[in-house]
């Protein structure tokens, strides 16, 4: 596989963005630089937790069974799946973005992608602290919302992409 | 495990870090833009956003949690000192929420990575499925006290 990076001009147009703050303000500038720094130290568990999670998939399920658990015969078990999936999901949301595009290219349905990312809202480890900020009630009303927010993202994501790809077709 | 089922896991290993370094620029690119948010947006400032009636703060909760992505502990920190002045748990709600559903500041990269119609609906739908929920978590709330 040859190796092709992406967004090499978003990321110079970040060092861009700092070289400019620094003349503005180098003592904070700085300290976002530390703070990026910490970030990405902070990320690593869950960047090599995506990376061996995804070749985990690849290497377990043929692009067939992808499709089959995760493609458009999937039924309701994929959404279950895609649930699931965003609730016991850690970290920010961009560090999955590398394993959704690998699995939405094996032919992962995008609505689940739409409800994977909606249910990540619900945090596991950091319930007792909701509890504890909100109150009880706050956090199982909330959480049940997110659920169903999420489901129905994702139906409506695939309603409007099937409305799109229709009038292509029509076109 | 046979030899040949090691190498293909081996191989499925290599791919997918292949995978995620090629997203690297993308991905650190949005980490220095966070970083550049954390330092230079104070919780004052976000404060500063809210009080200015119901409908209102409900939509500078929703956008305001949009721009900010990190730790989501600290919106529950900042969500809380909210309450504690007096701004409405609509708002609250929807703040927390956004900060964890959407991120302005990872757009580049969602668009980089699974495209841009997608990118476009889903942060379109989440913005209007955070502002649902926390209206809807806020309404049941009430009905149930």
């Amino acid at each position: 596989m040859k190796l092709q990076f992406k967004g090499a001009k978003f990321f110079i147009l970040v060092v861009f963005v700092y070289l400019v703050l620094f003349f503005i303000n180098s003592e904070k500038t700085a300290a976002a630089l530390q703070q990026g720094s910490s970030i990405v130290l902070k990320l690593l568990p869950i960047f090599l937790a995506v990376i061996v999670l995804t070749a985990v998939i690849n290497y377990f399920l043929r692009p067939q069974q992808i499709v089959k658990h995760f493609g458009k015969e999937s039924g309701m078990l994929g959404w279950l799946y895609a649930l699931f999936g965003g609730i016991i999901s850690h970290g920010p949301m961009y560090a999955w973005y590398p394993m959704l595009q690998d699995m939405k290219n094996h032919g992962l349905r995008e609505g689940l992608i739409a409800t994977f990312l909606y249910a990540r809202a619900i945090k596991l480890p950091l319930l007792p602290l909701m509890v504890d900020y909100f109150g009880l009630m706050f956090t199982t009303v909330l959480s049940v919302y997110i659920l169903g927010g999420a489901y129905l993202q994702g139906r409506f994501m695939e309603y409007i992409l099937c409305l799109k790809h229709k009038s292509k077709r029509d076109l | 495990m046979n030899n040949k089922a090691k190498v293909s896991f081996v191989q499925a290993l290599k791919k997918s870090a292949l995978g995620f370094i090629s997203m690297s620029p993308m991905l650190l690119g949005v980490i220095g833009l966070v970083a550049i948010i954390q330092t230079y947006v104070t919780p004052d400032m976000i404060r500063s956003v809210f009080g200015k009636g119901l409908f209102i703060d409900t939509l500078s909760g929703t956008f305001t949690g949009a721009i900010f992505s990190g730790n989501p502990a600290v919106s529950y920190l900042v969500g809380g000192e909210l309450l504690e002045e007096g701004v409405s748990l609509y708002a609250v709600t929807a703040f927390i929420l956004s900060w964890v559903t959407l991120g302005f500041v990872q757009l580049p990269a969602e668009s980089e990575a699974l495209g841009f119609r997608f990118t476009l609906y889903r942060n379109l739908l989440s913005l209007i499925t955070t502002i649902v929920v926390s209206i809807a978590t806020v309404a049941t709330i009430g009905i149930i006290k």
